[in-house]
């Protein structure tokens, strides 16, 4: 077949394939569309997982007629002018590929009106063909239908999942959109029933709960950073909530919904040693920077995006979320159900009723109040609080005793506590030792260099950080190629393979950690674990007992042992009135 | 360029510059091929005393492997062989056995949990032991004085073979000289399983003379020895070092000799003694040519008493363990009439601090070294001589500790930084 330039149709149809994948990237594009002509209400419809018709209608500024068969060819768009203005872009689209892309795989219909014009005008397209404009009456905004997705594309077709996958990728990213817009009234109707309806009142825990559930939205703690260049909002999830993969961390930069493994990492980062291995947050964070601080024109969906400075959003991201775990995780309390589950079905309240009520509660005090609930005003105080955090993030504790040689019993402000004494203990001297630590590099020179071949990628990145590993006490140097030699390790990793140690520090470089710091803090944390931690099963004497109390409330953390276990249950007056039958649930 | 393949036919054995290798697979082959005696007695009927067995079962109990997927490796095989007993276990890198005397009424084998029986044997009274196998349903029968045990047992048919070894081309080696060249070398491998070559001693025998080494990447101890009767073909072998530590323990010096045998092929070595014997794999790859990495020339030469220097060392682990294990060593040497001194500082963010001052002889210009202690420590445990000699060059340089007027043993050390 000799060389000929493709036609438009399979031109589109392939750029196509880049930017629409699945019905949810539809959904995705026609939103973004939406939010960037400034609507304040959307409403989505989809029908058999938007195999069949995905509808987006919003009351944004329209598009006016003239300009409506440009609107579905490509790289047409009224977003950008030049490309200086791709350095700098504050709408979420700007390729303007959305539309042609989305009219070459199916049939759409746009339907649109401005404030200024009398008539609205409607376009079909059908697989890239364009119809006739038409004019007619219609409201001021943008209707786009999309009809029968992929029908002229079988391959793409037979490539979609289930159709409950499909629906529940359009859910939970116009959700994650609800979520990131909650000013914007968003309504999903999914084969005539609605799926998701916000108010648009601006009440991101209201969105919350649709996500993951009333009981969930209302542990999540709110995270509220500003540093005059970056501003970090959202909501996080305390140490007693967590799963098993990394999947429920969701990233918005600029208003756009992004995966990024770095921020992952930063964010996994900010709770190391608080959770236990294998669990991970959960979290919805909304990152503010200046346009020209980022790159989003790296991926064809953007989903992908570059940072100019990409160590100060991770830091930034830690920090923000290290702070809000660390001032408000709440001490695992014992829900009323597992502890007593007969008691609480006794009392003939549903948990689920129970909570639902309590949701009612926090939601009205978000109406009625100073558009703030308490969490979020003392989640401002924080922020303004500087990096190092009060010690006693523990109130004053009255030691009640020890049980069982293992526990022991203090009262609080505001209930019981019941402490494990070796968790507590072990966070103790983790604390004291991370303290004491030996600032002092000193080396172990090797009798004969080790030689390391690393992959590319990460020569690179073990080439940038020479000098700072080098002051760790290393002694590492290049050695041609993609080869280094390690010459010294430093002291206290001596009994380590280089070359192991190596490729561990350089994947802590990679991942944006300091260097080495997990590996020492696992070091000191299986040492104080080992050798000095007090053992459950130990009678301690009345000092003793009061003197671990004092010191875990002179700790940074004193809520989980260095493994990521609690060090203390929590039992609350509340929940103690509550099974006693004092007070009904709220 | 020198290379040989021994053994032709199936090449399992390949010397290329000196250095054997062994194919893997093949050995496997030869293990599972080599049967145990197939000539399968019915049972078992020996009397042995008390103390013979449980001091040969606690020698074998060392080669088991409690948490294997065989359950086999978990017993001990016990069986009649030439008029004695034979106790043996493996857990199929390293395998021991021991031979004890006693009244043997009818021959055979079966094997039996290794823990069991020890802990049986242990408790029992000093009166002989009578073992009688059961051959319908493999139970052994333990009496002494008025106890009676049946253990069950798994038939030794399914232990693995031993190997029986043709002791005439074996090397020998006097008991007590061995033991301390496996003293002297042995503390120096490196615990790290991803360097497996560095968990081995290397020995390397050439005519009359035999050198083992092991080094662990940041030490190396080198011990040398001269033979009685020359070996028939030079060669190296990597031994574990856990293998020598088990020899040492088993050889008791009772025994005369040692004798060496590395069965062509097979990836092994085995030790003979009069009543043991210990067979393990050896480990392939290659060592590291410390040859190179020990210095020729000094510049500075100490001389230290050995008991001295080994308590300080001591004292000063103490406060440096908790911290790198970093001591200082102050080499100043003698001035106007003062004799020469090396200071000893040891210092812990958490401990605290500590400083010991030992006379030295000392030649050559003052220097200020700082070694990992436990190496020190470890080295000076093994030392024979009253006094030892530390030769330096420079505080980055390696040093080398000898005893002094003799040069069978060096030991080699990086020292630390402080970055």
């Amino acid at each position: 077949m000799p060389i000929h330039i493709l036609s438009d149709a399979v031109a589109s149809q392939i750029a196509a394939g880049e930017v629409v994948e699945r019905p949810a990237s539809v959904v995705k594009e026609l939103l973004e569309n939406s939010l960037d002509a400034g609507a304040s209400k959307i409403t989505i419809l989809i029908q058999q997982a938007g195999k069949q018709l995905i509808e987006v209608s919003d009351n944004g500024t329209g598009i006016p007629a003239g300009e409506v068969s440009l609107a579905v060819t490509r790289h047409a768009t009224s977003k950008l002018a030049s490309a200086a203005d791709l350095f700098a872009i504050r709408t979420l689209g700007f390729r303007g590929e959305a539309l042609a892309s989305i009219a070459s795989v199916s049939r759409s219909t746009l339907t649109t009106r401005t404030q200024t014009e009398e008539t609205g005008s409607r376009l079909v397209v059908d697989g890239g063909d364009g119809g006739r404009l038409e004019h007619l009456a219609y409201p001021i905004g943008t209707t786009v239908r999309v009809e029968n997705l992929f029908s002229n594309v079988p391959a793409r077709l037979k490539f979609l999942k289930t159709d409950a996958t499909e629906r529940q990728q359009v859910h939970s990213l116009v959700t994650r959109y609800a979520l990131a817009y909650a000013r914007v009234q968003f309504t999903l109707m999914d084969d005539g029933k609605t799926v998701l309806q916000t108010s648009g009142r601006g009440d991101r825990r209201e969105v919350l709960a649709s996500l993951y559930g009333v009981d969930t939205a209302r542990q999540m703690l709110e995270v509220v950073f500003d540093d005059g260049e970056f501003t970090i909002e959202g909501f996080t999830s305390p140490l007693a909530l967590t799963r098993s993969n990394r999947r429920e961390m969701t990233f918005f930069i600029n208003g756009r919904w992004v995966q990024d493994t770095a921020l992952n990492a930063a964010l996994v980062q900010a709770y190391s040693g608080l959770l236990m291995v294998g669990r991970f947050p959960i979290s919805v964070l909304f990152i503010q920077l200046p346009p020209e601080e980022v790159d989003v024109n790296v991926h064809p969906a953007k989903a992908e995006v570059r940072f100019c400075n990409s160590d100060r959003v991770f830091s930034a991201v830690q920090r923000a979320v290290r702070r809000a775990v660390m001032a408000y995780s709440p001490i695992p309390a014992i829900p009323p159900q597992k502890l007593w589950g007969t008691a609480a079905a006794q009392t003939g309240v549903t948990s689920s009723q129970a909570a639902g009520l309590d949701w009612q509660f926090a939601h009205e005090g978000g109406i009625s109040g100073e558009g703030q609930s308490p969490i979020s005003q003392a989640a401002q105080q924080a922020a303004s609080i500087p990096d190092s955090l009060p010690a006693g993030s523990l109130p004053l504790l009255r030691l009640i005793g020890q049980i069982g040689a293992t526990y022991l019993v203090a009262e609080g402000p505001d209930g019981l506590y019941l402490i494990d004494q070796h968790a507590a203990h072990e966070r103790v001297l983790f604390e004291k030792l991370m303290e004491q630590r030996s600032t002092e590099v000193i080396m172990q020179p090797l009798l004969q260099p080790v030689t390391v071949q690393l992959a590319s990628h990460q020569a690179a990145s073990l080439a940038d950080s020479l000098d700072a590993l080098n002051s760790l006490g290393f002694l590492v140097e290049e050695f041609g190629g993609n080869a280094f030699r390690v010459r010294a390790l430093p002291a206290v990793f001596s009994s380590s393979d280089p070359e192991t140690l190596l490729r561990a520090v350089i994947e802590d470089i990679e991942e944006d950690e300091s260097p080495m710091q997990t590996e020492i803090e696992a070091r000191i944390a299986s040492r104080v674990c080992k050798r000095a931690a007090i053992k459950g099963g130990t009678v301690m004497a009345q000092e003793e007992q009061l003197a671990l109390l004092r010191d875990l409330e002179k700790c940074q953390s004193p809520r989980t042992c260095p493994h990521g276990r609690p060090t203390m249950i929590h039992l609350s007056v509340d929940l103690l009135e509550r099974q006693f039958g004092r007070r009904g649930s709220r | 360029m020198r290379l040989s393949i021994v053994n032709s036919l199936d090449s399992k054995i390949l010397i290329f510059q000196g250095v054997i290798y062994f194919n893997f697979e093949s050995i496997l082959s030869i293990i599972i091929r080599q049967q145990f005696p197939p000539e399968r007695s019915p049972t078992v009927k020996v009397t042995v005393s008390q103390q013979q067995l449980a001091h040969g079962l606690s020698l074998v109990s060392r080669a088991v492997a409690p948490r294997s997927t065989l359950p086999v490796l978990a017993n001990i095989l016990v069986a009649t062989d030439e008029g004695r007993v034979r106790l043996s276990a493996t857990n199929l890198e390293l395998g021991i056995s021991c031979w004890i005397g006693g009244q043997i009424a009818e021959e055979g084998a079966i094997t039996v949990p290794a823990r069991t029986l020890s802990d049986l044997v242990n408790t029992l009274p000093n009166d002989p032991v009578l073992l009688e196998l059961n051959p319908k349903n493999q139970v052994l029968n333990v009496r002494c004085g008025t106890s009676i045990t049946d253990i069950k047992g798994i038939d030794a048919q399914e232990y693995p073979p031993i190997p029986v070894p043709d002791l005439a081309d074996g090397l020998e080696l006097n008991v007590s000289d061995f033991k301390e060249m496996i003293q002297q070398v042995v503390f120096a491998v490196s615990t790290d399983e991803a360097r497996p070559v560095l968990q081995g001693v290397q020995m390397s025998v050439n005519g009359t003379f035999i050198t083992m080494a092991a080094t662990d990447g940041y030490r190396v101890s080198v011990r040398k020895a001269e033979l009685e009767h020359p070996a028939a073909s030079p060669f190296s072998i990597i031994i574990p070092a856990r293998a020598l530590s088990e020899l040492a323990r088993i050889a008791s010096d009772g025994d005369q000799k040692i004798v060496m045998v590395t069965p062509p092929g097979r990836g092994q070595v085995l030790f003979h003694l009069r009543d043991a014997e210990l067979v393990s794999s050896l480990i392939e790859g290659n060592f590291p040519p410390y040859d190179k990495i020990i210095p020729t020339s000094f510049k500075t030469k100490t001389i230290l008493s050995t008991a001295e220097f080994l308590k300080s060392c001591r004292q000063a682990e103490i406060i440096a363990r908790d911290g790198n294990n970093i001591v200082r060593l102050d080499i100043q040497p003698a001035v106007e009439g003062a004799p020469g001194v090396v200071e000893i500082s040891a210092q812990s963010e958490e401990t605290g601090f500590s400083e010991i001052k030992l006379a030295a002889n000392v030649e050559g210009p003052g220097l200020l070294i700082a070694f990992n202690v436990r190496f020190l420590r470890e080295v000076l445990d093994v030392m024979k001589s009253p006094n030892i000699v530390l030769q330096t060059n420079a505080n980055n340089t390696p040093g080398l500790l000898q005893q002094t007027g003799d040069d069978s043993f060096i030991h080699v050390i990086m020292p630390m930084h402080l970055g």
